[in-house]
Order: structure tokens, then C-alpha cells, then sequence
């Protein structure tokens, strides 16, 4: 079932098209992994479904509605979320006080049909272990990636954008955060994750997605498409194993 | 988070305080001073609503002046309509601008906040016949010039300043005006409306300071514009609330007091307008080696003589201020 | 109004852009490479002019030799300022950063009212080049000089920014700061770097201000203003649209003051509406980063 579904859309940036007429469907209780170079519009993309960038051309329809160019707040407020690769949070604020930003702001309480629904079981969902009156200060870079995927679970969305949530931790802690994401199937949520780590791709995605400069270039089941030879050459390079 | 609460009392019982004993003592030395300090304590807890979303204004003498002849232009019908319409002009001014400049990089809007003052000024030379232009004008006594009523009703001011700061320090306001400040980008996928929030704080610290000009006007029965939109109006309650410490009510509050006394030993050394320079050597001083103010440094102290800071080793996770 | 009138003031406000862009051309240096919004450039500039105004009027230097000692004493005054205050505020958010720069523009400007009036002066200054003469315009000799002079500058740095390897390091890190840090580039001697050219050409605008406008305390705080009106329009970064902007903004200027009624004491209302109008048509500028949050 359609969770989110990309319409022709395309970005310009003077000359520069990041994002070139691509067109995907995102499916319900799927998650689905972006993939792709450098520079190949993921982030882009990621910015144009979340309201940063507004698209210079095409349709994102969530549910029945075009989000295409809503502001953030109001994108998020419709049921659409996504995190940070490198969340900057005022280093005063508590863990309790950042995960409580969405439960006043965007207010979705009322949607979130599973799992946890406020401030402390969203926290020790995550994997928060240390007291909700830490200072994000004092967080180590694991425990600050945690709560921002505390945060944009707080939004209670039924589409969750995570992007590269597990890049630069150790196996361990990269292991325990995918085991999280794993855990938020079958709640009727849209999961896209844009990763570079194949692993976890493999092991989390229903269904995968590669861009190359802007394109479309392949999609469908992670292990076939990334064996696929147009996309080895483009990203994951002629000796790549799975 | 007992001694929490009890800081968070100080400013409003020293100023009841203060009003009582000044009620009490008649002392007109010292009346001058605390109106003195709260004026310019109601232009830096202002001023530090709205740097709360990492807005920097240098507008409040703009307001400050817009309050002032808001007030002075409603002669006739009292002390207390003017400073309703000196609210009233500056929120719907603050409003406009904010509503314009505050989607620009951070530098851009305060340009436009001095620009302000620079245009009010000339507005109100240019309506000269209306406005008494650069020789001035009369606004109508607080209290009809009764000292008591005057101090009353400036401190009554100084309190609704303070709440207004506590108000946008509770939980619904002081994590998004940071969030704000630190990644507005963040801020607006959690919901907060970036302009919106900004544009509330432009407000009422724009009202805020529009309401001490009108008292100003109110106290000395005379303005003219080179003195109500004099640029060091805007500075004063920078420095104060950086010496004192921002994003807090007692920063602004305490740094008020403390710049006035500082305000005080420089003019005795430096004649004319240098003892400004005071303001620039604050600023620079605090931001260097204190960025938390005297309230950071304080609370600095507190936390390193703490029982609980020495048995566990761990920092601050209560919030003192 | 006739063609020789339209020449004159056209000259003219190149020459002022001249004297504009060297201004905005520090100021866009001094952020492309370190972020820094820094409001106290304009005091440096002013600082330049009162250099100049001394050594010209009580010591009988050259003009010339002024321009270089003003330019030499603010490379090295951003240098020690950098140094011992604003490399500890990199640390810090960009609010005190700006709030950092801000106090510093405070300081400077009360140090100069208190140390030398806030009274405006006048070199008086002879015209050291022969004046030039277009079709029916009169450009003043020393109108004329800051064309050139500018010119040089902004000619040196777009070579020094282009070929040497500092200027290379520097506009490296002006493009992605930790990819530079990857490929070895030392971010702190680079930083400091910009501030001290940042700091020369603001010296070298400075004489600049003396030759042909009035040397006063406030001198700074108008430029820096305009300048970043300039970086509005040529985009934030970016030194050939710092030109461009300056063009725009000083022509306007020029016709404002000529042609509109009291367009002579608008001071910088005209760079104020430029902004304005930036912002509606085209917020990227043409050149840099935008000036949108």
C-alpha cells in the first residue's frame, strides 16, 4: 500500500539539477533503503520530501495531498518525519525537554496507534538509558543519534525519513539501532532509510532504491539490485561482495 | 529544584521590595537611581526575549523613541492611553518589520533594527509641525508629576517585564526559541513555526521597550528625538543582559543593576559620551572569558561547592537558572 | 538633466564603488573563510582613515606611503584581535560570535569618539592626479586615484586567491571546511590569514575614506552597513560579486541624491532598499550564498 509516492519531481540549483524527474512510491510497513554516490541527490531528495527545498518541478503526494513546497513545520504536522544526520541540539536543553518539542508542536498523539506514546517510554524505546535530565551537552554521539530518532518518533509520523542514522558508530551500536528501526515495522509507519553501509541494507530493507547523479537509476530487491552491474559501476564498484 | 525556584523569585521580590522602601523613605536620590536601572532593566529583559531565537536587535531605541512620542502624541488624553498606544504602535511597527526581515540571515535584520531608529528619527523630524520636531516635545506627566505614582507605576513595568521573560522561559517557549536559535532547520521538522515564534518575541519585546520609552517620556516631561532615539538605548540592554548573563530572567535583571553601578564609576573618570566605552569593554570581557555572564559564573560556583558535585563528579543536570 | 551631467555623476559612483568594494571585499573574505559575520570590519576601515588623516595632515606624509602604513597597521591590529579574542569565539555559537564582533565594533568606535571627538574632519587633501576630462565630465584627480587604487587591490587579491597556495588553502575552506582539513590544509593559519588581508584592505579603504570623504568616528559603521548591503546583492563569499554590488549600490546612490528630492540625506536608506528588494526578486544574490536563513 502506498505510503508516499514521488512525482516527476526535480530540483534545480541554478544549472545544477541535484534532483532530475524521479519518480517513486514509497510503501506502507516497508522500509525502504536510498542509496547511491555521493552527490547522487539522496539528501536532496530527503530535503525536498521533509519541506527544506521546494521542488522546482513534480508532485509529492502524501496520502492523498501534494506536500510539494510546505514549510517543515506544516510537512510534519501532516504525519511526515525525518531526522538528522548530524542533529545540533542547544547543548542546555535535557533529553526530556528536546523529545517534548514534537508532543507540544506537532501534536500527533492522537495518531500514534502503537507503541510508545510519551516522553519516557519514547526515550527507553530508544535505547536512552541515562536520566531524561541530561543535558545534550554531555550526550555522547551514539546517545545524541538516539534521541534524535526519540525526537522524530515523537512526531508520530506515518512516513520516517532517517537519514544515515548509523553512520560512524561502532558495530555494536549500529547492530542496536537497526534492531530499533526493525522494531518500528508492521506499526503502519513508511520507513525510507538512506544508508552507505550495504549491510545493513540487506538486512533491513524490503526494498531499495539507487540514485546516480540525480536519476533514478535501479530499484527494486536489495540483493538483485545491488548485484546489478549498472549499479556496481556507478556506486558500489566492480569487486564489490556482498 | 527548591533553590531553583527561590532565584527565580529575586527579581520580583527585590523590586516589591525596592518599591516599598522607596514608598517609605521618599529618598529622591535613590528614586532617580532605581528608575534609572529600570528602565534599563525593562529594555534588557526585552531585549533577551527576542535573543532567545538568536535574533541580535539593536531596535530598542527605535521603540524606545516610538514609545516615547506614541505617548507624547496622545497628550491630552493621558499618561496611561499613551502607553497603551505606545504598545499598541510598536507591537503593529514590530510586527511589519519582523514579519519582513526576521526570514533573513541573522546580520540583515539587525541592520534593519537600526535602520529603524534612523528612520523613525527622521519621520519625526520630517512631521515636524505635529511632532515638535528636533526641538521636541511635552508628553504628559505620570501621575500628573507625583513621584510615588511615577515610581509605581515604572516598577509595575519592571514587573511585567519580568514575567513576560519567565513566561517565554517555561516549557512551551524556552526549548523551541533555542532549537531556533541553534538549528532552525531542526526546529521546524519538530513543528516549531520558525517565523511565527520569531515574530511573537520581535513583538513583544518591541512592546516591552516601546512601554520604558513611554515611561521615560512620562518621568522627565520633555523629549526630544536626538535623545530618545540616541543609538546607546539600544546598546545599554545589550551589554547589561551580556554581563549579566543571557537567556535568563535574572541576567538581564541582575546585569542591569550591575552595568548601571559599573556606568557610574566610568563617568567619573571619562567626561562626555566616552564612558560608553564601558558598554563595548563589557561586552568584549564577558563574551571572552565569561559567556554566561555573572549569572553563569555564579552558578559556576554553586555547582563546584555542591555536595552532590563532588560525590558523583558528574556535571550540572539540574537546571539552576 | 544633460549627457555631461549623466557622465559626472556616473564617474563619480564608480568611484565610490571603487572605495565600497574594497570595503565588502574584506568583509566577504573575512566570512567566506570563517563564517564570521564580522560587524567590526567597518571600525577597522574607520580606524585606517584616522591613520591616514594623521599621518597626511601633522606629519606631511606622502599619500601614497599613508595608504600602505594604513594598510600594514590593520593587518597587523586583525592579527592580534584575532589572535587573543575572535579565534576563542570560533568555539562559540554563532550568536556570540556576532554579538563578539558587535562589542568589538562598540569598543572601537567609543575608543575613537573619546580619543578624537566625534567631530567630522577633512583631509583637504591636493589633487595628486590631473583630473579626467569625458565628454563635457569632470572626474576629480583624486576621485580618479581611488578608482585605481582600488582596482589594484581588488586585482592583487583576485590574483592572490587564485594562484598562490594560501589563496587556494583559503578559498578551499571557504567551499567545505573539513574537506580542506582533510587534504591537510592548517585551518587556523588560514583563518588568521583572512583576517589579516581582511584587515589590510579595510587600512587601504580607510585611506581611501580620507582622501575623499570625512573622517569620523561613525565613518565606519555607514560603510559596513552599505558593504553589506553590497554582499546582499553579489552574494555572501563571493569577492567579483562584491564588485558588481558595489556598482549597483553606489549608481544607485548617485541617482538617488541627484535626482530625488533630500536623496542626499537618505545616509544608507538606499542600501537598505536594495536589501529589500533582493530579498523579493532575487534572495540568492547573483554570485555567493544566499542571505536568506
Amino acid at each position: 500500500m502506498e505510503g508516499l509516492r514521488v512525482n516527476e519531481v526535480t530540483k534545480s540549483f541554478g544549472g545544477l539539477k541535484a534532483v532530475d524527474q524521479v519518480s517513486l512510491t514509497f510503501e506502507r510497513d516497508h522500509i525502504t533503503g536510498l542509496v547511491g554516490p555521493n552527490g547522487s541527490g539522496k539528501s536532496t531528495l530527503v530535503n525536498l520530501l521533509s519541506g527544506e527545498y521546494r521542488p522546482t518541478a513534480g508532485q509529492i503526494r502524501l496520502g492523498d495531498r501534494n506536500i510539494a513546497g510546505m514549510r517543515p513545520d506544516r510537512v510534519v504536522r501532516l504525519g511526515l518525519a525525518r531526522t538528522y544526520q548530524i542533529p545540533k541540539f542547544p547543548s542546555e536543553l535535557t533529553i526530556r525537554e528536546i523529545i517534548d518539542v514534537p508532543l507540544r508542536y506537532v501534536s500527533r498523539q492522537q495518531f500514534a496507534l502503537q507503541g510508545p506514546k510519551d516522553v519516557p517510554s519514547i526515550a527507553d524505546f530508544c535505547g536512552l538509558t541515562r536520566s531524561l535530565d541530561t543535558r545534550c551537552g554531555q550526550l555522547s554521539v551514539t546517545d545524541l543519534r538516539r534521541l534524535e530518532i526519540a525526537r522524530s518518533m515523537a512526531c508520530f509520523p506515518t512516513v520516517l525519513l532517517l537519514d544515515e542514522v548509523m553512520a560512524g558508530l561502532s558495530h555494536e551500536d549500529a547492530t542496536e539501532i537497526a534492531a530499533l528501526v526493525r522494531r518500528l515495522k508492521g506499526w503502519g509507519i513508511t520507513i525510507v532509510i538512506i544508508e552507505h553501509l550495504m549491510r545493513i541494507i540487506t538486512d533491513l530493507c524490503d526494498h531499495v532504491v539507487v540514485l546516480n547523479s540525480g536519476k533514478l537509476l535501479a530499484e527494486g530487491h536489495p540483493v538483485e539490485v545491488l548485484t546489478r552491474d549498472s549499479v556496481r559501476e556507478a556506486y558500489l564498484g566492480r569487486s564489490f561482495k556482498l | 529544584m527548591i533553590a531553583n525556584r527561590s532565584i527565580r523569585a529575586l527579581p520580583y521580590l527585590l523590586t516589591l521590595c525596592t518599591g516599598t522602601v522607596l514608598l517609605i523613605s521618599q529618598d529622591p536620590y535613590w528614586i532617580q537611581l532605581v528608575l534609572g536601572a529600570s528602565l534599563l532593566a525593562i529594555l534588557a529583559l526585552s531585549w533577551d526575549i527576542l535573543s532567545r531565537t538568536g535574533q541580535v536587535s539593536l531596535g530598542q531605541a527605535a521603540f524606545f523613541g516610538i514609545g516615547a512620542y506614541a505617548s507624547a502624541l496622545c497628550g491630552d488624553l493621558g499618561w496611561i492611553v499613551g502607553w497603551l498606544m505606545a504598545a499598541a504602535v510598536c507591537g503593529v511597527t514590530a510586527l511589519l518589520l519582523g514579519l519582513l526581515t526576521l526570514r533573513l540571515r541573522q546580520v540583515y535584520f539587525t541592520i534593519a533594527t537600526i535602520a529603524l531608529s534612523l528612520s523613525f528619527k527622521v519621520l519625526i523630524l520630517v512631521f515636524g509641525t505635529f511632532t515638535g520636531g528636533a526641538s521636541g516635545i511635552a508628553p504628559p506627566m505620570i501621575g500628573d508629576g507625583n513621584p510615588n505614582v511615577q515610581m509605581c507605576a515604572v516598577l509595575v513595568l519592571v514587573l511585567l517585564s519580568i514575567l513576560a521573560s519567565d513566561l517565554f522561559l517555561s516549557d512551551r517557549y524556552r526549548p523551541a526559541f533555542f532549537m531556533i536559535r541553534t538549528k532552525p532547520s531542526l526546529a521546524a521538522v519538530s513543528g516549531i513555526p520558525i517565523v511565527r515564534t520569531k515574530v511573537l518575541a520581535f513583538v513583544v519585546s518591541g512592546m516591552l521597550a516601546g512601554l520604558a520609552g513611554a515611561a521615560y517620556a512620562g518621568l522627565y516631561g520633555y523629549i526630544v528625538p536626538d535623545d530618545v532615539f540616541a543609538l546607546s538605548w539600544s546598546i545599554m540592554p545589550l551589554a547589561a543582559t551580556i554581563l549579566g548573563g543571557m537567556d535568563s530572567t535574572i541576567g538581564p535583571f541582575f546585569g542591569a543593576i550591575a552595568l548601571k553601578v559599573l556606568e557610574g564609576v566610568a563617568r567619573n573618570y571619562v567626561g562626555g559620551v566616552g564612558y560608553q566605552i564601558v558598554y563595548g569593554v563589557v561586552m568584549i570581557l564577558c563574551i571572552a572569558v565569561l559567556p554566561k555572564g555573572l549569572a553563569g559564573l555564579l552558578a559556576a560556583v554553586r555547582e563546584a561547592s555542591s555536595p552532590r558535585h563532588r560525590a558523583t563528579g558528574a556535571g550540572v543536570t539540574e537546571r539552576v537558572l | 538633466m544633460d549627457i555631461s551631467g549623466l557622465i559626472q555623476t556616473s564617474m563619480l559612483a564608480v568611484a565610490v564603488a571603487g572605495l565600497y568594494a574594497a570595503v565588502a571585499s574584506g568583509l566577504t573574505l573575512e566570512f567566506g573563510v570563517t563564517r564570521i559575520v564580522n560587524f567590526a570590519h567597518g571600525e577597522f576601515v574607520m580606524l585606517g582613515a584616522f591613520i591616514t588623516f594623521f599621518l597626511y595632515s601633522d606629519y606631511g606624509f606622502p599619500f601614497v606611503a599613508c595608504v600602505a602604513v594604513a594598510g600594514t597597521a590593520m593587518a597587523l591590529l586583525s592579527y592580534v584581535v584575532f589572535v587573543t579574542f575572535l579565534a576563542r569565539v570560533l568555539k562559540q555559537d554563532e550568536h556570540n560570535q556576532f554579538l563578539a564582533t558587535l562589542g568589538l565594533s562598540i569598543l572601537i568606535v567609543n575608543l575613537a569618539a573619546v580619543l578624537w571627538t566625534p567631530d567630522a574632519r577633512s583631509m583637504h587633501p591636493e589633487n595628486l592626479l590631473p583630473a579626467l576630462q569625458l565628454g563635457g565630465a569632470t572626474l576629480p584627480g583624486n576621485n580618479l586615484l581611488v578608482i585605481l587604487i582600488s582596482a589594484a587591490m581588488y586585482s592583487a587579491l583576485a590574483l592572490f586567491m587564485r594562484y598562490t597556495r594560501y589563496g587556494i588553502q583559503m578559498r578551499m575552506a571557504s567551499s567545505d571546511i573539513d574537506l580542506a582539513t582533510l587534504c591537510g590544509v592548517n585551518v587556523d593559519r588560514v583563518f588568521t590569514l583572512s583576517f589579516v588581508i581582511g584587515g589590510f584592505t579595510a587600512g587601504v579603504a580607510g585611506s581611501l575614506v580620507a582622501l575623499i570623504l570625512y573622517v569620523h568616528p561613525l565613518v565606519g559603521l555607514d560603510l559596513v552597513i552599505r558593504a553589506f548591503a553590497i554582499v546582499a546583492l553579489g552574494g555572501l563569499g563571493s569577492i567579483a560579486g562584491a564588485v558588481i554590488g558595489a556598482l549597483v549600490l553606489s549608481i544607485s546612490e548617485g541617482f538617488v541624491s541627484t535626482f530625488v528630492p533630500e536623496g542626499g540625506s537618505w545616509g544608507f536608506g538606499v542600501a537598505f532598499v536594495l536589501i529589500v528588494l533582493v530579498l523579493i526578486i532575487r534572495p540568492t544574490g547573483f554570485f555567493g550564498r544566499s542571505i536568506q536563513a
